[in-house]
């Protein structure tokens, strides 16, 4: 719909009648000719033909034109903002900055800030609350400036909504402020419902209440996982004004955010709860991260998983010393093969039974392992028995050293052993060796096979009582206990009743033994119970934002209870130590959303829409158009007094003048973008199925660096001849002789036959759209390297906010799965590749040269660059401007001075071109240099 | 933009000799047509290539009886037993009367010519009495200028045209002879009925006349479009065309038919009919007419 700011100028209209009269009754001046054969023409013409009016079409266009100005000047709008100034008095705001602002923030910033202006103009003070802030935040009342300064620093946190607070006191500040007028109460809500209802606003207090409300809620949120036997199902909730089918995408990450697998997430018509089902074996389920829904950059749309439903620690304890010469004798080879592959395995050293027990347990495992352990030193009993009734699962196997312990009422067994054990495989004995019984029904072992082929020669056996049966896991055929388990207060042991050699069975060598462990090792409570990390006070760890990105914890995080809610001072993330952390999520289980709604008793009640969203002025086109009349006009009047005339014998200069005209109306209506977006829509349907094969030929034919074209003529052209100019300098420094450049369009071009894509970002051109994003990532995850140039190095300095090509270049980046960055650390191989180098500059300095950061150092050992995975960085960028100090004319000559104007700079950046295309086409082998004297020193020179 | 064609100030005569005179050193001394010439006494300085009263030798011949015994040249005859008679070269001078048109509408040129018509007409006059008074013709110029044969005699007629202020728009045609050549350098513009009347009366008397149209490129092309005022230099008066470009055919047939005419009463009456173009150099209309004056390119 559309709307007038000034309607009383449409009453111009009413002059249309008399514009009308006037333009039929003036006709355009004549060019006045002298003309000698006069009185030839005077046979043609009668005096009274010549027309003294203007044509009825000259007229009309007229008239289009003074309607146009008309309308333009009564500054119409499409969806016009509805007037916000609610009162003349004080102005309170209740911005709610949650989780899902994020879309639409800055909708929300300028119509808060219209308020606030507004209050200025009036000279009100403004009272500003945010729905996630500290408690003793300030409120105000502030000044018009330091209330906008104030609303510029405010930023969505990755919290729900809480405006109780906020609005209790913005009704006692407005309390203070009532007396000089009513103030009016503007929430600029986003749409939800908080989990505690929102109190009527105090009518005493403030006289009208504002509700802006988002036009489109798209709040979308995963809700819980549950790591079932063989999936992981992830819940999802969505608003509920969005209730069509819809089918998207959760990936799962490690917790180096590298995507492990991906998985529909499925919302059913008129639901507004979906599911998604990551099907992966369990070793890989264990090393999922968080799971977010892709391109939903919200910190609802993340789930942080602990280490709850990650891998366990398991701590194998043996009495006897291994033998390093008989690993296949060794009690514990059999368990730790068996365990390493879902399992981290700690064994601890030493023959001191005491201190190897209490090793254990300090590395805080999941579940223990005693392999033959009969008795234990006292201390280590009872720590261990306290470790148990903890939480911790303890299992236990048999063998010879157990066997002739008297248990006795041992806690750690869960059952009575009879001393010593029973051959069933004997010179003396009548027994058969016993195979294994169907698994019971109940019980941890349920649903697995029973083994056929394994047969039982010696167990120790369980001393029958009462509790016998139900202790029972697995038997033999003939019914005697094969395993048995307890609980012991919250913890579990249990006990195989062969040894976990091959000696008393061929259980341990058989493939039922890992799964068995696996259900085990499943049952544990993980996390490593007894330790810190369950319970008690913990430290944040690694927060979300607000754009469900997982960094560091801002300075107003506070460590969080067990129970402790998320909140603005304990945002979602992640909680505790590095080894052990819980992750607190922002939505409970079964969380859905709902509206928000006032209630039916608030005080008087306006509904707006954002700012933004809605209001569209429509004077640049109108006023566009009437320009464009006007140039008609003039056109029309020259072409009718004549002075085309000359051009009337070219009609073809008359028609490209004409369509001049009308390319240069048409340009400052909708400006140049116009042709290339254009270009750009047209892209994606075009997009290329196969490869060009010619094109492929010629790419693969010789190596060579790509760049990406930006559609600006000069930055593809210097860019151009940076790429030429490091290739030479490439061909006469190294063994590497690159092809000509090849500009590549990302939206259709194929990228795979690049080591390097070099981007110059471009903030004036139009962006890239998000299928050639998909194709950049894919580029990137399947190794290849984007070196993105933001080439702000000069100006960014001067600006403090991100410069447009930086966030241009974040606005890229959000869609895609992009790993930690650093900066190059000083030991990293692109410090020395081929040339030894300290910095990165390009045409400017100073930028670092942003890469995927190495791995954490663990402990003391270094963590670079030995660490580092043999992949290559897939992304790196700098603000440098390579290409810029690269570019050389045909004759070698540098296009462009560096800054400072410094031959050795321009030098600098050959060398950082020619050590990155080293490190693209030969990896980290360079990193091996840093083992040479590890190497020599074991050749032993 | 600005008006296609304009006034003119009338061109300055000394200028104009000058170039009158570059046109007319590119042609040979004009000789006008012997043959065409009546019994002239007014003797010349050229020979006419024939006999006849003059003052070079010309031939011998034999006496034929009856002439005049005065003429035997006796020494001559002398020599053998013939009688010969002394024959000299005719000398004879022809007058030419020149006429270029002075009225306002010979004061204009559009912005493709060079030059404007009246100086168009007075360059073409002045070249021919350049010509002419090489030659030894006598050279005239209705009301302004008597037959006169002398070398300087361009010069002579530059100065009394120069002198003379207000020429009238006809020329005053009683005095020009029977047996004499009329070049009238004009833009014929006026009605073909009036310009049939004026000239008539001397094809009766055996004059011979020359028309002289000059014509500027935009009155034949007619290239005016649009809304137009016309304006009369003659007459100053106006006439509006809201569309010219649409009466433009119906114009270029008229003006053409108009030349038509004119050139068909010249070659009825013997006369001749000579079209020059002011986006044209004058050469090409002088070389025609020293043509047609010597006899040369008429038939």
């Amino acid at each position: 719909m559309i709307g007038f700011g000034a309607p009383l100028v449409l009453a111009g209209f009413i002059v249309l009648p008399a514009i009308w009269w006037l333009l039929r009754l003036t006709p355009p001046r004549p060019e006045t000719e002298t003309f000698p054969p006069l009185k030839i023409l005077m046979r043609i013409i009668r005096k009274d033909e010549t027309p003294h009016k203007s044509p009825w079409w000259l007229t009309l266009l007229r008239l289009a034109l003074a309607s146009l100005l008309i309308l333009a000047l009564a500054r119409p709008m499409l969806n016009p903002q509805a007037d916000l100034s609610t009162g003349d008095g004080p102005v309170a705001l209740l911005i709610d900055n949650s989780w899902i602002s994020g879309p639409d923030w800055d909708a929300r910033q300028i119509t808060a800030r219209g308020l606030i202006e507004d209050a200025g103009e009036r000279g009100q003070p403004v009272l500003m609350a945010f729905s996630a802030m500290a408690p003793n935040a300030e409120i105000g009342p502030f000044e018009t400036e330091a209330a906008l300064e104030r609303l510029e620093a405010a930023q969505p946190e990755p919290v729900s909504s809480d405006r109780n607070l906020a609005l209790a006191r913005l009704t006692e500040g407005a309390r203070d402020l009532a007396a000089s007028g009513g103030v009016s109460l503007a929430l600029l809500s986003d749409g939800l419902a908080a989990a505690n209802p929102l109190p009527t606003p105090d009518a005493t207090v403030f006289s009208s209440v504002t509700l802006f409300s988002p036009a489109e809620r798209r709040a979308l949120a995963l809700t819980g996982t549950d790591n079932g036997a063989d999936a992981m199902v992830v819940a999802a909730a969505r608003d509920p004004s969005q209730m069509e089918a819809a089918v998207m995408n959760v990936t799962a990450f490690d917790s180096r955010s590298r995507p492990i697998a991906s998985a529909p997430l499925t919302f059913a018509a008129g639901e507004d709860t979906g599911e998604a089902r990551i099907e992966l074996p369990f070793e890989l389920r264990n090393a999922i991260a968080s799971i977010a829904i892709d391109a939903t950059p919200q910190a609802g749309a993340v789930r942080l998983l602990d280490s709850t439903s990650g891998r366990r620690r398991v701590a194998l304890v043996a009495a006897a010393t291994a033998d390093g010469a008989q690993p296949l004798l060794a009690p514990l080879h059999y368990i730790r093969q068996a365990l390493l592959p879902f399992a981290d395995i700690v064994e601890p050293e030493g023959d001191d039974l005491e201190a190897v027990i209490a090793q254990a347990l300090d590395d805080r495992p999941s579940v223990v392992v005693l392999a033959d352990v009969g008795v234990m030193p006292e201390a280590a009993r009872t720590r261990l028995q306290g470790w148990v009734e903890d939480g911790g699962m303890l299992i236990r196997f048999a063998g010879p050293r157990l066997a002739a312990t008297e248990s006795g009422d041992d806690a750690l067994l869960p059952v009575r052993l009879r001393s010593g054990e029973r051959a069933l495989d004997g010179a003396l004995s009548w027994n058969e060796p016993q195979p294994i019984a169907a698994f019971p029904a109940v019980g941890p072992f349920a649903g697995l096979p029973a083994p056929q082929d394994v047969s039982v020669r010696r167990q120790v056996l369980a001393e029958p009582d009462i509790s016998t049966p139900e202790r029972t896991w697995a038997s033999l055929t003939d019914g005697t206990p094969l395993v048995t388990g307890r609980t012991l207060e919250r913890g579990t042991v249990a006990l195989f009743h062969v040894g976990s050699d091959a000696v008393w069975s061929n259980l341990p060598i058989s493939g039922s033994f890992v799964d068995m462990l696996r259900r085990l090792v499943r049952l544990s409570s993980a996390a490593g119970s007894g330790g810190d990390a369950a319970g008690g006070t913990l430290a944040p760890l690694r927060t979300l934002d607000a754009q469900g990105r997982l960094g560091q914890p801002p300075a107003t995080a506070k460590p969080a209870e067990a129970e402790t809610p998320v909140s603005f001072e304990n945002p979602p993330g992640l909680y505790g130590v590095a080894d052990g952390f819980r992750a607190m999520n922002l939505f409970a289980a079964d969380t859905r959303f709902a509206p928000l709604e006032p209630g039916a008793d608030w005080p008087t009640l306006t509904r707006a829409a954002y700012a933004d969203t809605a209001e569209t002025d429509l004077r640049g086109p109108l006023f566009a158009g009437g320009l464009l009349l006007l140039l008609l006009d003039a056109l029309a009047v020259l072409w009718m007094s004549g002075a085309l005339r000359g051009a009337a014998r070219a009609p073809r200069r008359v028609a490209a003048s004409a369509a001049l005209g009308l390319f240069v109306a048409g340009g400052s209506v909708s400006g140049i973008d116009h042709a290339r977006a254009q270009s750009t829509d047209n892209a994606p349907a075009a997009q290329v199925t196969e490869i060009d094969e010619l094109a492929a030929i010629e790419a693969i034919s010789q190596t060579r660096i790509a760049y990406v074209l930006t559609g600006n003529a000069i930055i593809d052209e210097t860019t151009e001849a940076g790429i030429r100019g490091l290739s030479d300098y490439l061909a006469s420094r190294t063994a590497l002789e690159p092809g000509a450049p090849m500009a590549v369009n990302p939206e259709t071009d194929e990228l795979a036959f690049y080591p390097l894509i070099y981007w110059p970002i471009d903030p004036d051109s139009p962006a890239p759209s998000a299928a050639a994003l998909q194709r950049i990532d894919a580029y990137m995850k399947n190794g290849g390297t984007v070196l993105f140039d933001t080439r702000d190095q000069l100006t960014s300095g001067l600006d403090p906010n991100a410069s447009p090509a930086t966030r241009r270049l974040r606005d890229m980046l959000a869609g895609m799965n992009i790993p930690p960055l650093e900066p190059v650390p000083q030991d990293h191989v692109l410090t020395k590749s081929f040339f030894i180098l300290t910095e990165f500059p390009g045409r400017y300095r100073g930028s670092p040269l942003w890469v995927e950061a190495a791995n954490a150092p663990v402990g003391d050992q270094p963590s670079r660059p030995v660490r580092t995975l043999d992949g290559i960085t897939p992304i790196m960028i700098t603000g440098n401007d390579f290409a810029g100090a690269w570019a050389a004319d045909a004759f070698g000559e540098p296009l462009y001075a560096t800054v400072p104007d410094d031959p050795l700079q321009r030098l600098y950046a050959y060398r950082a071109g020619v050590n990155i295309m080293m490190v693209m086409l030969t990896g980290n082998y360079k990193s091996d240099q840093v083992h040479v004297p590890a190497l020599l020193e074991r050749l032993g020179q | 933009m600005t008006a296609l064609g304009a006034r003119v100030q009338r061109g300055d005569r000394a200028t104009v000799l000058a170039r009158s005179r570059a046109r007319a050193a590119l042609l040979p001394d004009l000789l006008v047509e012997a043959r065409r010439i009546a019994n002239i006494i007014t003797p010349g300085w050229h020979g006419r290539r024939r006999r006849g009263i003059g003052e070079e030798f010309w031939q011998y011949r034999p006496y034929a009886p009856g002439e005049t015994v005065a003429r035997i040249d006796w020494r001559r005859s002398a020599r053998d037993e013939h009688i010969y008679v002394r024959d000299l070269e005719w000398q004879a001078a022809h007058t030419v009367w020149l006429w270029a048109d002075p009225s306002p509408s010979m004061l204009f040129q559009s912005r493709g010519a060079t030059i404007s018509k009246e100086s168009r007409a007075l360059v073409i006059v002045l070249a021919l009495a350049e010509l002419l008074s090489r030659s030894g013709e006598r050279i005239a110029y209705p009301g302004a200028f008597a037959p006169t044969a002398s070398r300087l005699g361009a010069e002579r007629l530059a100065a009394s045209l120069y002198g003379e202020t207000a020429l009238a728009d006809q020329p005053d045609l009683s005095h020009v002879g029977g047996a004499s050549d009329l070049v009238i350098v004009s833009d014929f513009l006026d009605e073909p009925e009036a310009i049939e009347a004026r000239f008539a009366p001397l094809a009766a008397r055996g004059t011979r006349v020359h028309f002289v149209e000059v014509a500027d490129p935009v009155e034949e092309s007619f290239p005016y479009a649009g809304r137009t005022e016309f304006l009369d230099p003659e007459t100053g008066e106006k006439l509006t065309a809201g569309r010219a470009e649409t009466i433009a055919a119906e114009y270029r047939a008229l003006y053409l038919a108009r030349r038509e005419a004119l050139s068909r009463f010249a070659q009825t009456r013997g006369w001749t009919h000579t079209v020059t173009h002011t986006d044209a150099l004058a050469s090409a209309a002088l070389v025609r007419l020293f043509g047609l004056l010597s006899g040369e390119g008429s038939a």
